[in-house]
């Protein structure tokens, strides 16, 4: 009879229990993301640190963009409003990582804790706050928006537990937990094993800073990163076609523009003349454009808003095709020759504009300014093309001063206000100084303002489209080029759910082919 | 000597501080406001006392002169207040910092002293053919841009042997593909100056001497001519390693390392002036305190000098 000693039973048992061990150590995944550049703040006035992308794992908003960039449920579960009063109702079951409970009185100190910072972002009156039950509250806008949800989908406005020092220990709802950062070099969270939602895919997540576009794509190809969150043109210019690099995207959010000088004085007062503005739009080769830039993945633009924004829609704007003729002839009919050195001329005065390619930097749109230039050329333009890779020099000397009469811009509406980037770029009451150049005016300020304090979402979409169509369309204060989706960069194997909103790209739910 | 210290610190106190005006002048009159650029970067909107209360903060609400003097009196006390990107102390973002560029800054200058020994002894006793080569290698490894060379060393000791990594953690195994990338072009530049100073010494009666005494080359390149050519050798390493100090901004930025040279470009992209203004006086200071251990050095290997400062 066949007996076992004790230490063979250890043994057998040891060895039958060895696969179970073997597989919750493979179920351990991890993930290193590379991103450009640390640009946390600790500071409580304009706290980013842990909130911001690509961290923001650890503290959660009140609710999220769906894929039309309407708010939906998150820490809020529903909300009402009517009469300038929010009615909100929280998620139940949710606690703070530190075992605090989310209930009224957190959510709402958490509240207060964000807008601590000098902004007028929330427009959450803070004299308001009325607690009506243990998950419930209500408040008013201190400027009577019915936009304070759409804003509460920005990361920047996470909960923060405020029984710690968020700066040293940052507590949130989160999936994931804060475990180390250590400045400029990388970030680590790790999975949050009490999370009240689904559980993420990832276990822990690095964020590695890399500033160099050349040293992230290596560093990809050598398998010491995962995945690349900020991708330039020239990093998809020089991305290997071999397979050992997968490119994701999203849908075209960000739209490349040029914004015209409508109110600047001489000599930049050329292009407030509209049929000069729609000349130019009709001279760029959007299609050519596209195809060269951004790996071939832009799309020609009608606008600056892309139609599933919001339920925009695709209709309200026409865009401008390409036909050289068609702009010769309108700068004809507004009174610019063609001269003999082949740059028109009007009254003695040669047709020359300044174009200053520059926001957020030059190298994000090479080559597209010397492409435009080359178009513009071709129609009898002469251009002073202004390239800077510093937006700081951009603003002080070229847009606040209005010396220029083109500022091309590769930017988004990075927020779910659907009045945030309208607002921002053209009115003439702008907060962003020099934009007021690029105000196509009364008109404009006024639909804006209308749809700023519109109380149903339909009423501030259907104003916000008139804007649309005004700036893109019938006044050209801004002439459409391309919209561009959000890229990542992988390694073979691993699947991105890609976010047109770079905040909420989810790596936790990354998932990784054996 | 210490009498001669004390003067040559004396004054340099014109110098460092039309040092620090400069540092200041440059950062503040720059385009660019930093209080926009960090509030837009943030995508949020801001009132105009918002604005007002943040420049407040910061004091770029005054005149140039009453802030650079505030600044100063500051600065002598090391208090460069707190950066607008990220919120820490200035002196924290340096103290973060600092130690990751001197062990880049030291390395790379031992590794460029070890080369430059080498290749100027190597040239000095090589033949015709073998000299005309180092003369080769020593100006390409001068005229080829740091980035350059990182890419190269990248891909050969990363992608092709995969004997190191890329983006580490600051250990010192991965010190060495960025140090190496420094101390190469330092290292060959120094490279002719130990060889120009060696065959200049050479020409000179007490090493014919110790040659026609039959003493050994390297008793002679050791006993005779090392002492001579350390002052003038000092003076040139005292300069390679204030320029790794300050330097090394593109090589740390490929290699990831967490240095100086890290902070001052995002501080330079975010208009973050309370750092830049910090790093230029840090920059300044090192050169001046790195000049000065030299003419220390100078003084302490040239005979003559020495006596003239203890007669002084």
């Amino acid at each position: 009879m066949f007996k076992m000693t004790l230490a063979g039973r250890l043994a057998t048992a040891a060895l039958l229990a060895l696969p179970m061990v073997a597989t919750s150590i493979q179920a351990e995944t991890s993930l290193t993301v590379a991103v450009k550049r640390d640009h946390y703040s600790i500071d409580e006035q304009k706290f980013t640190f842990t909130t911001r992308r690509p961290a923001a794992q650890i503290v959660e908003t009140a609710v999220k963009p769906d894929e039309n960039f309407l708010p939906s449920p998150l820490l809020f579960q529903s909300w009402d409003y009517a009469d300038g009063t929010y009615s909100i109702t929280l998620q139940e079951g949710v606690i703070f990582s530190d075992g605090t409970a989310f209930n009224a009185d957190t959510a709402i100190a958490a509240l207060r804790l964000y807008d601590q910072g000098r902004s007028d972002f929330l427009q959450i009156n803070q004299e308001s706050f009325e607690k009506t039950g243990d998950m419930s509250f209500d408040f008013r806008s201190e400027t009577g928006s019915a936009l304070v949800i759409e804003n509460m989908t920005h990361r920047a406005t996470s909960f923060f537990s405020t029984m710690t020092n968020r700066a040293e220990n940052p507590v949130g709802t989160g999936p994931y937990l804060f475990e180390s950062y250590e400045p400029k070099q990388q970030l680590t969270v790790v999975r949050n094993p009490d999370y009240w939602g689904e559980a993420p895919t990832v276990d822990r997540l690095t964020f590695r800073f890399i500033a160099d576009d050349n040293a992230r794509l290596l560093a990809l190809q050598n398998g010491e990163i995962d995945v690349i969150d900020e991708v330039t043109p020239q990093m998809l210019l020089s991305m290997p076609q071999d397979g050992s690099v997968v490119l994701h995207e999203s849908r075209p959010i960000r739209y490349v523009a040029l914004l015209a000088n409508l109110n600047g004085s001489a000599p930049f007062d050329i292009a407030q003349d509209y049929k000069v503005r729609e000349a130019l739009a009709c001279a760029i080769d959007r299609e050519t454009i596209a195809s060269i830039l951004f790996a071939g993945r832009g799309v020609p633009a009608k606008g600056i808003l892309p139609g599933w924004m919001f339920n925009l829609g695709d209709d309200h704007t026409d865009g401008f095709g390409y036909d050289p003729v068609k702009a010769g002839t309108l700068l004809d009919e507004a009174g610019w020759v063609m001269g003999a050195d082949g740059i028109r001329e009007k009254d003695g005065r040669k047709m020359s504009l300044r174009l200053v390619a520059a926001y957020p930097n030059v190298s994000t749109v090479k080559p597209m300014p010397e492409m435009l230039e080359q178009m513009f050329a071709a129609i009898g333009i002469d251009i002073d093309l202004v390239e800077v890779d510093d937006s700081g020099v951009y603003g002080s000397t070229y847009l606040d001063t209005g010396e220029a009469d083109l500022y091309m811009e590769f930017a988004s509406n990075n927020n779910t206000d659907p009045t945030y980037l309208l607002n921002n770029l053209f009115t003439t009451t702008t907060p962003w100084g020099g934009y007021k150049f690029t105000a196509p005016g009364p008109h404009v300020d006024a639909l804006l303002a209308e749809a700023r304090v519109a109380q149903t979402r339909e009423d501030v979409i259907d104003k916000v489209r008139a804007a649309h169509r005004a700036i893109v369309q019938d006044d050209l204060a801004a002439i459409p080029i391309l919209m561009v989706p959000n890229f990542t960069l992988s390694r073979p194997g691993i699947e991105v759910p890609m976010s047109e909103y770079a905040d909420w790209i989810d790596y936790g739910r990354v998932t990784v082919a054996d | 000597m210490l009498r001669y210290i004390l003067i040559r610190l004396a004054t340099a106190l014109p110098t460092l501080l039309g040092m620090s005006f400069v540092a200041f002048a440059i950062v503040s009159l720059a385009p660019g406001d930093p209080v926009m650029q960090e509030l837009r970067a943030m995508g949020v909107v801001p009132r105009p006392e918002d604005i007002a209360a943040i420049k407040a903060e910061y004091g770029l609400d005054k005149p140039f002169f009453p802030r650079y003097f505030d600044w100063l009196g500051r600065a002598l006390r090391f208090e460069f207040g707190e950066s607008i990107a990220t919120g820490r102390s200035v002196m924290d973002e340096i103290g973060i910092h600092l130690p990751s560029t001197l062990a880049l800054a030291v390395s790379s200058f031992i590794g460029a002293v070890t080369i430059s020994l080498g290749l100027g002894v190597a040239a000095i006793s090589a033949g015709r053919w073998t000299r005309a080569g180092l003369r080769g290698l020593t100006i390409a490894l001068v005229s080829v841009p740091s980035f350059w060379l990182a890419l190269l060393l990248i891909y050969a000791f990363v992608l092709q042997l995969g004997w190191m990594r890329l983006v580490g953690n600051g250990s010192a195994p991965d010190l060495i593909l960025p140090a190496l990338t420094l101390s190469l072009g330092a290292g060959a530049s120094l490279g002719r100056v130990v060889y120009e100073r060696i065959r200049s010494e050479m020409c000179e009666d007490h090493v014919r001497l110790a040659i026609a005494k039959g003493l050994s080359p390297a008793s002679i390149l050791v006993g005779h001519i090392a002492p001579r050519i350390i002052g003038p050798l000092a003076t040139a390493w005292a300069n390679t390693f204030g320029a790794l100090l300050g330097g090394a901004v593109i090589v740390e930025s490929i290699f990831g390392w967490p240095g100086l040279g890290q902070l001052i470009l995002q501080a330079i992209a975010q208009r973050d002036l309370p750092v830049i203004q910090a790093y230029l006086v840090f920059m300044g200071l090192g050169f001046f305190i790195t000049s000065l251990l030299a003419d220390i050095i100078v003084i302490l290997f040239d005979p003559q000098l020495r006596r003239e400062v203890n007669h002084e």
